[in-house]
């Protein structure tokens, strides 16, 4: 009997510390879910900052080139839509977490690489207006967006870099058995999009401007 | 079934890019302020542009690194590619992020200025765009880099003086000093294990020999840490600092 009950004891404890250890194990898994999660989010803040400070200087760029003479309306009329649809995509997206749903991202990025595009567009529609070119103040507006192209792509780069330590953490084992069950799943990146990846349309408009003179 | 498709189709779609990138080089980290790769400034002038920026750092604590190259190592475009080296080197100062690198490519007639975050203010994207196009390029175009590079240093420098205050020390200095602080408790550790080593011969103890155990340590201490600052400039670390693509980058 006494025997007995030292087993029942001596089992016990060995079921205590297996919980004790799964419970350890699942405090630590779930804290570095949450730190991960985080960065996520604060990088995708950041993302929305700087396209945000691009969508900034639209109003300012569109009033400028407008008062170029004879100025195409076209391209602005594009660049003054994409940059409203870029709002709309905006309001539906909860601007303090990184989307969940890769058909959100999708559409963010869809509505940001259409601005992208007419941006470009105008940037190459500009290169027809010598008084443009020379106007001081358009000059600064191609600078800053210049600097605000390449801001979004470093930020996107950071954001795709901490959802990828976020998805491996959540994809990996044994965490994803806590990783469902405790509301972590994993979260969609931005995709390289042909031209929209990279900030050349500035870029091209200082090359030629060379390439003219030689 | 479809989403894991998918979702295995974009992350093949990341690691292609990710290779895709792999055949740039990111230049080793510097080990001055002032970096001529190609020999286009005289040693003179490169010893003095090195010495005003390690001045500057000491002063302000904001970190300008100069670095002139044969050629870009990499596919990418300029500004994307030298915010990745400007970040991989790690200058400015981790918490103030208060780093500037201004990098030529000679034979690809480029130039790029890269602004940390914490200098973002101070040397806004207009202002830089400014220095490289209508200050360094003229010079350039001349074939004059040291003149460039003096008025580019010069005029980086105004811009962001003020920001911060300095500590009176680069990053290198500040490394140097409690370097020599973390190895003298090490030095007095081995006297003491030296000394009961021989108390404890001297009381009869254990059988082992310790002659050889104690004096081996010495030489450690004395080597190592007197290098770094020896060569006659001023030698430069990177505090940590963070780039986010700032600045402003193109030909001349």
């Amino acid at each position: 009997m006494n025997k007995f009950a030292f087993g029942c004891v001596v089992v016990l404890l060995i079921l205590l510390f297996f919980v004790v250890i799964a419970a350890l194990g699942l405090a630590g898994s779930y804290n570095r879910l949450v730190r991960l999660q985080q960065a996520v989010d604060q990088s995708w803040a950041q993302v929305q900052n700087v396209y945000q400070r691009r969508a900034d200087l639209i109003p300012n760029l569109v009033n400028t080139v407008s008062g170029a003479a004879n100025f195409e309306k076209s391209t602005l009329v594009e660049v003054t839509n994409a940059r409203a649809s870029v709002g709309r995509v905006q309001t539906q997206i909860d601007p303090n977490k990184a989307p969940t749903d890769a058909a959100q991202l999708e559409k963010f990025q869809t509505a940001q690489g259409e601005l992208s595009n007419a941006l470009s567009r105008l940037l190459v529609v500009v290169e027809r207006y010598p008084e443009l070119k020379a106007n001081q103040n358009f000059l600064s507006l191609q600078a800053q967006l210049e600097g605000t192209e390449n801001r979004i792509s470093v930020e996107r780069g950071n954001f795709n870099k901490t959802v990828q330590d976020y998805n491996v953490a959540v994809r990996s084992f044994p965490t994803n058995f806590v990783a469902g069950p405790l509301g972590f799943s994993p979260r969609p990146f931005f995709t390289a999009q042909p031209g929209a990846e990279k900030p050349p349309p500035v870029q091209f408009n200082f090359g030629t401007q060379l390439q003219r003179r030689l | 079934m479809q989403t894991r498709l998918s979702a295995s189709l974009v992350a093949l779609a990341f690691i292609v890019a990710m290779t895709a990138q792999a055949a740039e080089v990111i230049p080793p980290k510097p080990d001055r302020y002032f970096n001529d790769y190609v020999g286009v400034v005289s040693k003179e002038a490169a010893q003095r542009f090195n010495e005003q920026l390690a001045q500057f750092e000491r002063e302000t604590g904001d970190q300008v690194v100069v670095a002139v190259f044969p050629k870009m190592q990499s596919d990418s475009d300029i500004a994307d590619y030298t915010q990745r080296v400007a970040q991989t080197w790690g200058v400015g100062q981790k918490e103030r992020r208060n780093g500037v690198v201004l990098f030529v490519f000679v034979q690809d007639r480029k130039a790029s200025i890269q602004v940390g975050y914490g200098l973002e203010g101070a040397l806004s994207d207009i202002i830089a765009y400014d220095i490289r196009a209508n200050h360094i390029s003229p010079y350039f175009k001349n074939g004059d880099y040291e003149g460039g590079l003096a008025t580019g240093i010069d005029l980086i420098c105004k811009a962001i003086r003020g920001e911060y205050k300095g500590s009176g020390k680069t990053v290198t200095e500040q490394r140097r000093g409690t370097g020599g602080l973390g190895v003298l408790p090490f030095i007095i550790f081995v006297i003491v294990l030296i000394v009961i080593s021989r108390m404890m011969r001297r009381l009869g103890g254990y059988g082992y020999s310790s002659s050889r155990g104690g004096p081996v340590f010495l030489p450690i201490g004395g080597g190592g840490w007197s290098s770094g600052g020896g060569g006659g400039f001023s030698g430069f670390s990177g505090g940590g600092g963070s780039f986010g693509g700032g600045g402003s980058s193109g030909s001349w």
